[in-house]
């Protein structure tokens, strides 16, 4: 209702009802007296006073309030308090879009940490299968360059006794043709010797 | 190697001078036996040897030996021409060339025989018969004993060596028995 009424009438309707209402106020009080009349002549002086008091005090509040632009204070107040709201429901939506995006951003890392150590553990698992595979097969090796080695060992060990039996066997013949070795034996030898040297001719 | 070419020079000279004379085989047994008065006097060997002393000095000393020996003129003259020179400490590889060549002239070969035992008669007849027919050549044989051998003997007649050994059979034994031929 008041919307309606334009800044200065409000003032006046304002001013208009105090006034209306502190005579209605007076008419009361004197309607109610009755002994005395010097003693309710008093009381009503006093009464006027009073309600000129509280006129006056109307009126400063209203110039007051006129003056010091607080009606606009308060609706430019208002209009800041909106504005904030306003950019703080902004910010909140840019803020909650913004965790919307980081929350998602996470998600993606979570899916990329999962991929990244699934990669990991398969190439680990590759190495390992690798590392073993090489392990074994040097392995295999080793064993084979053993199995040489002791197979040439055991050639050489055999070649060699080989060989001192054979030193032994023909210095022990040596030694058993030198004592019984006659001077028949020597001509026979002789007449060998001479045999085979008249077939080179 | 140089030695032996320069001694074989001077052999075939004296070689020459004799078989125009025809006294070849004489003047092999002078050097001969002159070589083999240095090996029984090695003294005299190195003195005539011995460039420390003079020439001369050496020349009278060789001269004085060769004055008692019946040498031919050629013989003596090629002793004193080999101490002018100083090569009459290489007397052995001349003697032994003269003799290589005069072989040769004469169709005589040498052959060494190094036998374990003592060879029969017989036996030795037999060798120098088939050492000829194999040789085509008269054989001169030199016999050396050698126990060592154990049986058997060695034959060797330049380079070629006939090793008939009971040494060398069980040489050849044992080398068979290691290659394993006998497994």
């Amino acid at each position: 209702m008041i919307r309606f009424i334009s800044k200065k009438g409000q003032t006046f309707l304002i001013v208009g009802m105090t006034l209306l209402f502190a005579v209605a106020l007076c008419g009361l009080a004197f309607a109610s007296g009755g002994e005395g009349a010097s003693e309710g002549h008093d009381q009503m002086l006093n009464l006027f006073y009073r309600i000129l008091n509280f006129t006056l005090l109307v009126i400063i509040l209203v110039v007051v309030v006129k003056k010091t632009s607080m009606l606009r204070f308060f609706g430019e107040r208002r209009e800041e308090i909106k504005e904030k709201l306003e950019a703080l429901t902004k910010e909140r939506q840019t803020a909650e879009s913004r965790s919307r995006e980081l929350e998602k951003k996470l998600e993606e890392f979570e899916i990329q940490k999962k991929e990244i150590l699934e990669q990991f553990r398969a190439e680990g698992a590759k190495e390992k299968a690798r590392i073993i595979s090489e392990a074994r097969e040097r392995a295999a090796q080793l064993i084979s360059q053993v199995d040489h080695t002791i197979e040439r060992e055991i050639q050489g060990a055999t070649e060699r006794l080989k060989q001192e039996v054979v030193e032994m066997a023909a210095q022990r013949a040596e030694e058993i043709i030198s004592k019984g070795i006659k001077d028949s034996d020597q001509d026979h030898l002789v007449n060998e010797f001479i045999k085979s040297v008249e077939k080179l001719h | 190697m140089t030695g032996s070419k320069i001694s074989k020079r001077y052999a075939k000279a004296l070689l020459s001078l004799g078989q125009e004379d025809g006294n070849y085989a004489a003047y092999g047994e002078n050097l001969k036996e002159f070589a083999e008065l240095c090996t029984d006097n090695p003294e005299f060997s190195k003195v005539i040897g011995n460039p420390v002393f003079s020439v001369d000095d050496r020349k009278k000393v060789l001269n004085a030996v060769l004055a008692k020996s019946s040498f031919a003129d050629y013989v003596k003259n090629l002793l004193q021409l080999l101490l002018d020179q100083n090569r009459i400490g290489g007397i052995e590889d001349v003697s032994a060339n003269y003799t290589r060549l005069t072989d040769e002239i004469s169709n005589i070969i040498r052959a060494d025989i190094i036998t374990a035992r003592p060879l029969k008669d017989e036996a030795m007849g037999k060798l120098d018969a088939v050492l000829a027919k194999i040789t085509s050549k008269t054989v001169k044989t030199n016999v050396e004993e050698d126990e060592s051998l154990i049986g058997g003997l060695v034959v060797k007649i330049g380079d070629l060596v006939l090793d008939g050994s009971v040494r060398a059979q069980l040489e050849g034994l044992k080398e068979s028995l290691k290659r394993g031929e006998y497994n």
